[in-house]
């Protein structure tokens, strides 16, 4: 996986990212399934894997239509 | 967990000066297509300048963006309340509210941000934090009131992130304050440099010799006094620790500046979050290293609220990042905040800053607190005096006086500076910032450009 200057990541770096978008996915479409608990744990952990994938120059884009 | 680097993000904070400037076109571009696409204010301004996201080709293509002002941004607040014309995502999505201080500006600033925006706010203290020493096994505690002013709030979630201890200090005496460092064994401590020296002065009085305490760092905030060297030096004289200058703004919500461990005299821009630029105030046009100007802030952070190219106000110096030996290549504001353009009071034709004026106060260390007092003399005359508290009996306060107001005037064209003690405790003391000038003038200026204060 390379980030938008092209650089590759490690495969540490390739499970978070993997993560953010697991949870991105899950809060985009599966919502209703989530229980209150479930589903702002998860924006929670969102925001700040959101961190992680703009420090590694991974374009993500904003995730306030996601409730982060 | 790699405690052993000095970086908090150690590709972006190393990164050749050409890759980060490519890193600041890239979020710039996104920035200004997200502002374009959100927010009508911003898309009619760039609209209006010819400026498009895929327009943006070098840093040089910034100046086609206008500049955006604090009173544009307080005029929208008065014609669209609460928050004026700029927020880029639905209220809903906020789970914060803070204020500006009110130490400028009429009307306080309003902002919002969400939980990714929060995260973010305690993202850039944690450069600061961390590139000043602080790690997981710390202590930190902050003498902070915890209110709508913004502060260290970032601060204390980025302790939080980092795995610190944190020590809230809010709602509690200075006294209060003292003890609970001492009984908790604080190793940081955070606060305005104002603060940090009533803490100093409170903890003499109490019997408490805070060199001998476990603290070992102080990250100053709020103030340019952080940077001040005679003023950085009492504090680290006092507290036996090590002083680390930041600095923030409300409309960011977080700092934009960190002095890292090396201390070189100011402190590193985040420049992969940030891009400052420094200009002439009055001209506008862009100065060079090593020249005084007013910074120009463009953020890349907090999406609820873009903010481009805003002029702030600041005085700064920019020198590059390699006078500092921490091998950052982020540039360096020398000497940090050097001051406010508003801040200038011009007083027989010459002009007085009031940081000038606390770098000479603060090189006496028998002075504990003073205050600036413009009045009108005679009803035609601008005179200026510093008060000060001389609370050691054995001084010759006179003398003092004497040698402070010679050395005021040698530093401001022989311009007269009355220097004169009052009572201790008599002048006001703050926690957050501290306002020492007192301008009770009536009339300013010199014969024939008099104008009602």
């Amino acid at each position: 996986m390379r980030n938008a200057i092209g650089q590759d990541l490690n495969p540490a770096q390739e499970e978070l990212m993997a993560c953010y978008d697991r949870l991105a996915s899950v809060l985009g479409e599966r919502r209703d399934e989530l229980a209150p608990f479930e589903e702002r744990n998860a924006l929670k952990a969102l925001a700040a894997l959101w961190q992680v994938a703009n420090g590694l120059d991974m374009d993500r884009g904003q995730t306030y239509h996601l409730g982060a | 967990m790699t405690t052993e680097s000095p970086y908090w993000n150690p590709r972006h904070e190393t990164m050749a000066r050409d890759e980060l400037e490519a890193l600041q076109v890239r979020k710039l571009k996104n920035l200004l297509e997200w502002a374009d696409g959100q927010v009508p204010f911003h898309s009619k301004r760039l609209s209006d300048a010819g400026v498009t996201a895929e327009s943006i080709k070098s840093l040089d293509d910034l100046a086609r963006i206008p500049f955006m002002t604090r009173d544009e941004w307080m005029q929208g607040q008065l014609e669209h309340p609460p928050y004026g014309p700029i927020l880029a995502a639905p209220e809903e999505a906020a789970i914060r509210y803070h204020l500006t201080s009110g130490t400028t500006g009429k009307t306080p600033i309003r902002v919002l941000d969400s939980m990714k925006d929060w995260e973010w706010i305690a993202e850039m203290w944690c450069y600061g934090f961390w590139g000043f020493g602080v790690r997981p096994a710390d202590r930190v505690f902050f003498a902070f009131s915890y209110g709508t002013f913004v502060g260290f709030w970032g601060a204390h979630y980025a302790c939080e992130k980092i795995g610190c201890l944190v020590l809230p200090g809010g709602n509690m005496t200075t006294e209060a304050r003292i003890n609970q460092i001492l009984d908790m064994r604080a190793t940081v401590v955070c606060s305005t440099p104002t603060y940090a020296l009533r803490m100093a002065q409170e903890a003499r009085a109490m019997g408490v010799d805070l060199t001998k305490s476990p603290v070992e760092r102080l990250i100053l905030s709020g103030e340019p006094a952080g940077s001040i060297p005679a003023t950085k030096k009492l504090i680290e004289e006092q507290w036996g620790a090590k002083a680390g200058d930041t600095a923030g703004m409300t409309e960011l919500g977080t700092i934009m500046m960190f002095e890292c461990e090396a201390q070189p005299g100011g402190a590193h821009i985040i420049e992969d979050h940030y891009i400052e630029e420094v200009i002439d105030p009055i001209g506008e046009n862009p100065v060079g290293y090593g020249e005084r100007g007013e910074r120009v802030v463009t953020s890349f952070g907090r999406g609820f609220i873009p903010v481009i190219r805003y002029r702030t106000r600041d005085f700064v110096v920019k020198v590059p990042g390699s006078k500092c030996s921490c091998g950052r290549s982020f540039d360096i504001y020398d000497g940090g905040i050097r001051g406010r353009v508003d801040d200038m009071k011009l007083v027989r034709g010459t002009n007085v800053y009031p940081r000038a004026v606390e770098a000479i106060v603060r090189e006496y260390e028998a002075i504990d607190e003073f205050q600036i007092h413009l009045f009108t003399a005679e009803g035609i005359r601008d005179e200026i005096e510093v008060l000060v508290e001389i609370p050691d009996a054995s001084v010759d306060a006179d003398s003092l006086c004497r040698k402070v107001g010679k050395a005021l005037a040698e530093a401001h064209e022989g311009l007269r500076f009355g220097v004169k003690q009052v009572e201790n405790e008599s002048l006001p003391r703050f926690e957050l910032k501290a306002k020492r000038v007192l301008d009770e003038r009536e009339v300013v200026g010199g014969t024939g450009e008099r104008k009602q204060a």
